[in-house]
């Protein structure tokens, strides 16, 4: 059965709220419902498979389940029940397309602990977790800003000069805003990580047009480095230590792809610019 | 030298904010992703130092555990996961332009027709990538182990 975000009997849940903590009368399908809603979205956000499983885990416990849990990279199959009785019950849930964001999986991870902590009842829970998911929200033009800074900055780590250091920041710049509005219109993150990679190497280019700068080939090479996916690759070796080898498998190669998409796209670009590889 | 290394410490810095921006960590983990990031790259550099002479993969190794024991102890301090912090304090070690050369290798070894140049494309692939994927795995590894051996203090950062 797949698992959805809106629940039918909500009205009789608010109500006289049968669903405190413990209570043996909380059913498994609320339970199981609920918990595979708030796994796709922690999932969805960039949390490692170790988090996932201890945050469901303890929420379960509060409600008075058990839980066993298979995550997917995409789907997440989740059967609660009660111990010693025929209560089960079992959901399959499709994650989520969003953007990593930390801040909202800080805020799940709170919302656990505050469960845990203040035995929050289940109708509370999936209003306190609504308001989470549908306040994750950005200053896309701080980010922007921030974004180029941080490349501009990289580009003065691997030894770039002043002017390399501009010029990276200005293709940063105009790759990242590209970004953002491709993705806002939900165009797939491959061709997305290809055109913004071949933006941002076309004017990383330029630094080879002018006489000014001393490291051209240093800003064409970090021009495009914000954009390598380097969360994927982090939590799939933090997947892998943990055994969840499929998942950490998976978002390796999700890695690799988008890394592939985006050295496609420089070298595309560097190729229109008549600019050698070494 | 000097100079160079508190350089190198505030370029690290601004780069940890920005990429923890662009992974949206919570407004009161930047300045702990800059100072974490600023730490960690500093080892880095004292331990490649031409005294320390430090290969690039063992001295990421001890900077990246030295960052990953630092976002644990200090997650419970701002109420926000390691990760929020160790993620993008790693991310100014990835050794991008090694990649780089990489799959840029991988592209001309396609696009070159002369059996030398397809060698010395190969051998750039083949070199870089070994490097790229030793230097991520020590990397993610080092910084990794810290979560693993104070899992309570990992895992109740948000409680």
């Amino acid at each position: 059965m797949t698992s959805s975000t809106t629940y039918p009997n909500e009205a009789v849940i608010e109500s006289d709220d049968p669903l405190r903590p413990g209570n043996v009368s909380v059913p498994s399908k609320e339970v199981c419902l609920f918990l595979t809603n708030y796994a796709v979205s922690l999932l969805g956000c960039g949390a490692t498979c170790m988090r996932l499983e201890r945050n469901v885990n303890r929420m379960a416990a509060v409600f008075g389940k058990k839980v066993e849990l298979t995550i997917m990279p995409r789907h997440v199959h989740m059967t609660v029940w009660h111990p010693g009785s025929d209560d089960f019950f079992t959901s399959i849930s499709s994650v989520k397309p969003a953007p990593i964001s930390f801040s909202l999986n800080t805020r799940l991870s709170e919302l656990s602990w505050a469960v845990a902590d203040n035995s929050l009842s289940l109708a509370e829970t999936r209003k306190r977790f609504r308001r989470i998911v549908s306040s994750d929200s950005e200053n896309p033009w701080l980010t922007l800003l921030l974004a180029s800074c941080a490349n501009a900055a990289f580009c003065g780590i691997f030894g770039g000069d002043a002017i390399a250091m501009a010029i990276v920041f200005i293709a940063t710049a105009l790759g990242f805003n590209l970004k953002q509005v491709l993705l806002r219109k939900h165009l797939d993150s491959r061709i997305v990580f290809f055109l913004c990679a071949f933006v941002s190497s076309v004017i990383g280019a330029t630094d080879f047009l002018f006489p000014y700068g001393g490291t051209p080939a240093i800003a064409v090479g970090t021009s495009v480095l914000y954009l390598v996916p380097g969360i994927p690759f982090l939590n799939s070796f933090n997947d892998l230590i943990y055994h969840h080898y499929i998942c950490a498998v998976v978002r390796f190669i999700d890695a690799m792809v988008l890394t592939g998409c985006l050295s496609l796209g420089l070298c595309l670009g560097m190729r229109l610019m008549h600019v050698g590889m070494f | 030298m000097l100079l160079d290394f508190f350089k190198d410490a505030l370029l690290a810095a601004v780069a940890a904010i920005g990429f923890g921006a662009i992974s949206r960590v919570p407004a009161r983990a930047y300045i702990w992703c800059g100072i974490i990031a600023a730490v960690g790259h500093s080892i880095r550099f004292l331990l490649m130092c031409p005294a320390l002479h430090f290969h690039i993969i063992a001295a990421t190794g001890v900077a990246s555990f030295i960052i990953g024991s630092l976002a644990v102890f200090i997650s419970p301090y701002a109420k926000t996961p390691a990760e929020a912090y160790l993620f993008p304090s790693l991310l100014p070690m990835i050794p991008g332009i090694y990649a780089y050369k990489s799959f840029g290798g991988a592209a001309m070894c396609m696009l070159e027709n002369s059996q030398q140049a397809f060698e010395y494309y190969f051998y750039q692939f083949a070199q870089n990538g070994f490097i790229t994927v030793t230097i991520i795995l020590a990397m993610v590894t080092c910084a990794t182990i810290p979560i693993f051996i104070f899992k309570k203090r990992a895992f109740t950062a948000t409680r």
